[in-house]
């Protein structure tokens, strides 16, 4: 069989000699081209021998490549059609840069090169060739990106200076620190001794006068039993009623401050249970126990005989006077006097009040000793003050340690953007982007922060880990994760939070644009992609 | 993130029950349900019905039977049995001037099935014998027993058990009144459950019957339960009947009777000499109760049988509606595959869907917006995965508002879709049937002034809570809603939208996320005075139907795609199905197989699961599996819940990458043959995958076997649903002559048990000997990209080194077809020729060739092939065989498929 018949039997355009016209500088040249084969490759295609696959494993007649049908199994013998799954086709989209696709994207009804030749099989599908626009814009882009990259990595040396002298600065700092460290561990120290030694005598001093107190509180404890006893003397007499020097539960009865139940009126029952359990009590049981139980209402008795309404204005303005008189009142009666069941309450609240006026007070020291304590004091207060001043430059260098610690690139590039803050806004919320400290989230509704998450660590591929910064550890959402932000780092002329999005449920990707991420681009790989323009 | 309110109270609602999954207490056991509980209590063989046949009225097309209840002798019921072409009977029995009406099902049939002659044999007062074809019914006085006879052999006994019932309606009685029927059920006049009341101003209107079925082993259908393919005996250890009441099931359990999203009322009882099926044509809440005769300590009373000895196997079923007429086709069989095309003769068959449908489908809940659809495709790209369809979940709308777009995400849809379609893809975007109640939203202000919506029992427009919070739902019984929502679809409404972009009604059991069940109040009312429990299973299938309507009005050339959750008896008609929302777990996976084949046993074919699982984040090891899985169903999508992450295929490692996109290509390599089942399914009914059972119902072993399928009848895949497998057991039916063709490597295998080696890029699948199947095996980006490629024919030889297959192409996306615009291939080989010639005088212009032939179990000693063909003459081809000898393979026959071809092996 012919080829020519071959052709026109299978009506399949195969085996397809593209002759090309390139321009290359100013001759003319004429490369006779297999389709789908890069001119680097061409000479491999030799169309007066038998094909040998490239992996070498078939050998076929030059009639077999680009028949359409796949026989080499590494795709070699098919590069201009799709028969071949492992295969791959070149277009070289003049005014453009050329393109290798997968086979299977050839004659798949899609334009995938801009010159249109991966489509040819179709008449619907075909496709037109602009790839002089396309290369156009996109070596406009091209342009932009280098000059983008030209300013970017100016701007990048200045900010890369800019954090040395700021890393320079900070280790500086630290030194310095360190030595007022060093000062103020020796002023603490030196203020310490002192301090012990004024406190040492200040103790010596004292200890005659804490035996006083000593003394005088143990007085004080034994008058309030004393006291206490009186008290309940008194009160069995009022409420011995026959005065036969028991007290019956009869009597209890008859005051209605022992209704426990509220029920208004004593029963037996009731009455009894303050007696414990029997008939009637003496005096001493009375003062031992009885007293006790009674009291309590009997303070409550007062307290609403005291608290009657108030007959007009606000009770809360009176009171305060009220409690004033009643203090005064106390300062002005020692408790022994008090006759009245309503005051007997208002001792009881006092008291506590009382015992810390009790504490506070003490005995008045010799003037000695008075020189002694405030010389202590003065120890003390500046031992505390050297102790201050050694914690302001501790924590001052725990900061600087941790800002020494954070990397900020290879350069020192990224540090100038630690303490600033960048915000990109949607329909919705205010997105706030910290670096090296936090990603946050607030509604334009409100002023609410949501914590999307505290600066972690730069988690680029390893080829680029300066791509892209973790921030985790935010807000917990609703049954669900931490929130966390992906902060991609791309070069720009420019700091810029470019877009946020949320690609998972509370995993955030912001996009930032500075110029300390202008690195690498143009030293080749811009280069390249320009030299690639044809 | 932050959420509107409406979602919140789902959320909270959802929460609660989160960490068990399904909270079942929300959800009916039948002891919860008046009607299921009283019906239950019958005791058996006590049957009150007689027929009054001295009554009888034999008509041109059916005859008719008044049916007494003995314990009601006021009350006359009425007996129709019509016989249906195609070896059907109906019988239906209704009320003689009952109270109210009864309701039939409006849309579940495929139009009136054609009548058959029927012809009385023999009649006295106590019997009567009628006749159609080669089938008989002998109908028993009393009690009431119909037996359905296929070739002198008895089939199928109905009220065998005595357990017929039907509850006229009637008035309330009064307190010191015992009703017979009803006894003193206190739900029988008003029922509550949870915090919802149901009044039943109607009262109680149950019917059941008993259906025995000698000699069966298993019986199938029901769908949609997630359970196993054979259905279980139900009747012991206090299980529940299989419940059919379409529920929005929130994170559903397995291996229970539950209900679920679907209700196809349709079963078979197979046994090994006749097989025979029932259509219970009912769209109220059904429960399904099953004994089967090989459980044990059943409690059944029966095997008194009729023609059957003690012991012999049977099943026998009961169905129980709530209301609605006791309407019910008899397919009589007498295989398995005669009673599913009988059923599908009745409600329909899947109209050929276009080619993309079945291609891979990518969805989640949500996209977040357009620039998120394009990335996504991109990427897709970019690792040369196939991909043909985007979909877009509820978050597209605004404010959950449908018909509409989120103008902030979606601002220029139009050119998303241009996007998609540029290379070859194709948008579907979820509409559901609640609608906010939202003043300035066109929709339901127009739904209140043309009064579109389903009523409260007092006649004011339903609400509850959906997606958009306080919601209204359409009444799609009434024909102003029906023709109003219809034209919704067009452009000049739904604007943003183009012929390419095609339909998802979600949520239409439907879903009332604060009602009974979460679902609509029986007692609300539809259009002609229906009450909501009459037409419940119904709703979602003439949602279905409409939003088809809508689309062939807006797109008149292309073929609709509609998918639903919510369906019917009938459904297939207008929609594809997915399991809801499934659950990534490996239980998960495995049982998307039985319940699809369940589906395709109820005419349902066009079935799939959500592959990953829609609740969770699935390991790689599943994800990797279920795609393996996944692509042996017909619907082929990745969906997930909005809380879980990301699972686009190209997120993994090159590797698991690669282990997806062959089990996607290996998909779109079998296009031509899905493609082909379509075609055939819709014009022979037959399903598109299949139950082992379904071709080798003699074969016991495969009575239960549900962990393979088939795809056709030449493609058996037995997908891995377990971690870790190292090996798994395979059965291949057959004879002892069947052979079977490992896809790995095509190694030959016999009929048997089989265990083989597997590993994470191996699953299990071959192709039966004796079939041809069609292929393209070009991978590409999707299935337009693949419309001009050569087929390869893959000829699995038999024992007697023959094979046959069929292939059918078209525009892949037109109704052309029906025009005879379609080539409709046979291929067959025979002593060492494989010829090729149209099945249908038809034509259809495509540049489609044959691009290689590989025989699978070849001839040894074959040096070469020879072409003949009109246009071609003759050529010699290349033949070479693998390492092994075990395929052959013809070198580019390069033919046209229009015409018809001869290659003989030399």
């Amino acid at each position: 069989m012919s080829f020519q018949k071959f052709l026109r039997i299978f009506r399949l355009n195969l085996f397809i000699f593209l002759v090309t016209l390139i321009e290359l500088g100013r001759s003319s040249v004429q490369i006779p081209r297999l389709r789908g084969v890069s001119f680097a490759r061409a000479p491999l295609y030799d169309a007066e021998k038998d094909f040998t696959c490239f992996d070498g494993s078939k050998t076929i007649p030059f009639k077999q490549v680009n028949d359409d049908y796949c026989d080499c199994s590494d795709g070699s013998d098919e590069p201009g059609t799709s028969a071949c799954p492992m295969g791959s086709f070149y277009c070289t989209n003049a005014g453009h840069k050329p393109q290798i696709l997968p086979s299977h994207r050839v004659n798949d009804g899609v334009c995938d090169c801009c010159d249109g030749t991966d489509e040819y099989a179709n008449e619907n599908d075909k496709c037109i060739n602009n790839c002089l626009e396309v290369g156009k814009a996109a070596r406009e882009e091209a342009a932009r990106l280098i000059e983008m990259y030209k300013v970017g990595k100016q701007l990048r040396a200045q900010l890369s200076q800019e954090g040395q002298q700021m890393r320079n600065q900070k280790e500086q700092k630290l030194n310095e620190l360190i030595k007022n460290k060093e000062e103020a561990e020796r002023i603490k120290a030196e203020k310490e001794d002192i301090k012990n030694k004024a406190v040492e005598a200040e103790n010596k001093a004292l200890e005659y006068y804490r035996e006083l107190e000593e003394q005088y509180k143990r007085k004080k404890a034994e008058q309030e039993i004393e006291k206490l006893r009186e008290e309940a003397v008194e009160n069995f007499k009022k409420l011995d009623i026959n005065q036969d020097g028991l007290l019956d539960y009869i009597e209890i009865q008859s005051r209605q401050a022992f209704d426990r139940d509220r029920n208004g009126e004593v029963s037996e029952e009731e009455a009894k249970l303050f007696l414990g359990n029997q008939d009637s009590v003496d005096l001493n049981t009375f003062v031992e126990t009885t007293w006790k139980l009674l009291k309590p209402f009997v303070i409550q008795e007062a307290t609403r005989l005291y608290n009657k309404p108030p007959q007009d204005g606000n009770q809360e303005e009176n009171e305060p006077e009220v409690q004033q008189d009643l203090e005064q009142e106390q300062a002005q009666q020692p408790p022994e006097d008090e006759e009245e069941d309503d005051e007997e309450e208002e001792e009881d609240e006092n008291e506590g009040r009382e015992q810390q006026e009790e504490e506070q007070e003490h005995i008045p020291y010799d003037e000695e000793t008075q020189k002694l304590v405030d010389l202590a004091n003065e120890a003390r207060n500046e031992y505390s003050q050297s102790e201050n001043s050694l914690r302001d430059i501790n924590d001052q260098i725990r900061q600087i340690e941790e800002s020494l610690k954070k990397d900020f690139g290879s350069d020192e590039e990224f540090a100038s953007l630690e303490g600033q803050c960048f915000e990109f806004t949607d329909h919705e919320y205010v997105y706030r982007f910290c670096p090296f400290d936090k990603t946050v989230q607030i509604p334009k509704s409100s002023s609410m922060e949501t914590s999307l998450g505290r600066w972690s660590k730069w988690d680029g591929p390893a080829n680029n880990i300066y791509g892209s910064m973790m921030y985790d550890q935010g807000q917990n959402c609703w049954n669900g994760p931490n929130r966390s932000t992906k902060v991609k780092i791309n070069c720009g002329s420019e700091n810029k939070l470019l877009s946020v999005s949320e690609p998972n449920r509370c995993e955030y990707a912001f996009e930032f644009e500075t110029p300390a991420a202008c690195k690498g681009f143009g030293d080749q790989q811009g280069e390249k992609e320009v030299h690639d323009e044809l | 993130m932050l959420r509107k309110l409406s979602s919140i109270v789902f959320w909270v609602f959802a929460i609660l029950t989160v960490a068990e999954g399904v909270d079942r207490s929300l959800f009916k056991t039948c002891d919860q349900s008046s009607f299921c509980r009283r019906l239950r209590k019958y005791e058996q063989n006590q049957s009150p019905y007689l027929l009054d046949l001295p009554h009888l009225e034999v008509n041109y097309q059916n005859i008719e039977v008044p049916l007494l209840n003995s314990d009601f002798p006021n009350v006359t019921l009425r007996l129709t049995l019509t016989a249906i072409v195609g070896n059907i009977f109906r019988v239906t029995i209704n009320e003689v001037n009952g109270l109210h009406p009864r309701f039939v099902p409006q849309y579940a049939l495929n139009g009136e099935p054609q009548v058959a002659k029927l012809e009385v044999l023999d009649k006295s007062a106590e019997s009567l014998t009628v006749k159609s074809g080669d089938n008989k019914v002998i109908l028993t006085a009393k009690p009431l027993k119909l037996e359905f006879f296929h070739r002198e052999s008895l089939v199928s006994a109905v009220n065998e058990n005595g357990l017929f019932a039907f509850e006229h309606y009637r008035t309330k009685p009064a307190e010191s009144e015992t009703d017979l029927q009803i006894k003193d059920d206190p739900g029988a006049w008003e029922e509550n459950f949870k915090s919802h009341h149901d009044s039943k101003s109607r009262g109680p209107s149950a019917i059941s019957t008993d259906f025995t079925f000698p000699g069966a082993q298993r019986v199938y259908g029901l769908p949609e339960h997630g359970d196993r393919l054979a259905l279980r005996t139900t009747t012991k250890g206090g299980q529940d009947p299989y419940r059919l009441y379409n529920l929005d099931v929130f994170e559903y359990e397995l291996d229970t009777t539950t209900a679920l999203y679907g209700a196809i009322p349709v079963i078979y009882a197979l046994g090994p000499k006749h097989t025979a099926g029932i259509f219970w044509h009912n769209a109220a809440e059904t429960w399904v109760d099953i004994t089967n005769s090989k459980d044990a300590n059943v409690v059944s009373s029966l095997v008194n049988l009729v023609s059957g000895s003690k012991g012999e196997p049977h099943v026998d079923v009961r169905f129980m509606s709530e209301s609605g007429v006791l309407d019910f086709f008899f397919l009589i069989g007498p295989t398995l595959k005669d009673a599913v095309k009988q059923y599908t003769s009745l409600t329909g068959v899947h109209a050929l869907p276009q080619l993309f449908t079945l291609g891979y489908h990518q969805s989640r809940w949500n996209y977040n917006d357009q620039e998120d659809v394009q990335t996504v495709v991109a990427r897709f790209d970019e690792h040369n995965l196939p991909l043909d369809n985007m979909w877009l979940d509820i978050e597209y709308t605004e404010g959950k508002k449908y018909f509409t777009w989120d103008q902030k995400k979606f601002p220029t849809p139009e050119n998303m879709i241009q996007n998609l379609t540029s290379t070859g893809r194709k948008l579907v975007v979820i509409i559901d049937p609640h609608i906010k109640r939202e003043s300035g939203y066109f929709l339901h202000e127009d739904a209140l002034k043309y009064d579109l919506y389903v009523k409260n029992k007092d006649g004011t427009v339903y609400e509850g809570w959906c997606w958009p919070g306080a919601s209204s739902y359409l009444d799609f019984y009434n024909p102003a809603t029906r023709d109003y929502y219809k034209k919704l679809y067009g452009f000049d409404t739904f604007k943003g939208t183009t012929h390419d972009v095609w339909i998802w009604n979600d949520m239409n059991e439907p879903s009332v996320f604060n009602g009974p069940e979460a679902t609509m109040p029986r007692d609300c009312l539809h259009y002609g005075g229906w009450e909501h429990r009459e037409v419940h299973n119904e709703y979602a299938l003439t949602h279905t139907m409409v939003t088809h309507e809508g689309l062939l009005l807006r797109s008149p050339h292309r073929r609709p795609f509609i998918l639903t959750r919510g369906h019917f008896a009938g459904s297939q008609r207008y929609s594809a199905v997915w399991t809801g929302d499934n659950d990534a777990k490996w239980s998960h996976l495995a049982a998307s197989i039985p319940m699809c084949l369940s589906e395709a046993l109820g005419a349902m074919s066009f079935c799939g699961a959500d592959v990953g699982g829609f609740f969770h984040n699935p390991e790689v090891e599943l994800l990797q599996r279920w795609f393996q899985a996944a692509i042996w169903l017909p619907f082929f999508r990745q969906h997930a819940h909005i809380d879980t992450r990301r699972r686009e295929s190209y997120l993994y490692t090159e590797e698991e990458i690669n282990r997806i996109r062959m089990a996607l290509r290996l998909r779109y390599a079998h296009l031509p043959l899905w493609y082909t089942l379509f075609w055939e399914q819709e014009t022979g009914g037959e399903p598109v995958i299949r139950p082992l059972v379904y071709h080798y119902p003699a074969d016991e072993n495969v009575l239960d076997i549900d962990n393979e399928l088939l795809v056709g009848h030449s493609v058996l895949a037995r997908p891995i649903v377990e971690p870790g497998e190292s090996s798994v057991e395979i059965y291949l039916p057959g004879d002892k002559k069947a052979k079977w063709y490992d896809l790995e490597d095509f190694k030959l295998y016999r009929a048997g048990s089989h265990r083989l080696p597997v590993n994470l890029d191996r699953h299990l699948v071959f192709y039966r000997g004796g079939t041809i199947v069609p292929r393209k095996d070009r991978p590409r980006r999707s299935s337009q990209a693949m419309r001009h490629d050569p087929f390869t024919l893959y000829v699995a030889l038999d024992d007697l080194n023959s094979a046959s297959g069929a292939l059918y192409v078209d525009d892949y996306e037109s109704f052309d077809y029906k025009d005879k615009k379609y080539l409709y291939l046979h291929f067959n080989f025979e002593k060492n020729v494989l010829s090729s010639k149209l099945i249908d005088k038809t034509d259809y212009a495509t540049q489609e060739w044959i691009e290689r032939i590989v025989i699978l179990g070849p001839p040894p000693g074959i040096t070469g092939a020879k072409l003949v063909s009109k246009s071609v003459g003759t050529v010699t081809l290349e033949t070479f065989y693998d390492a092994e000898g075990w395929s052959l393979t013809i070198r580019k026959p390069g033919v046209t498929i229009r015409e018809p071809f001869k290659v003989t092996l030399i």
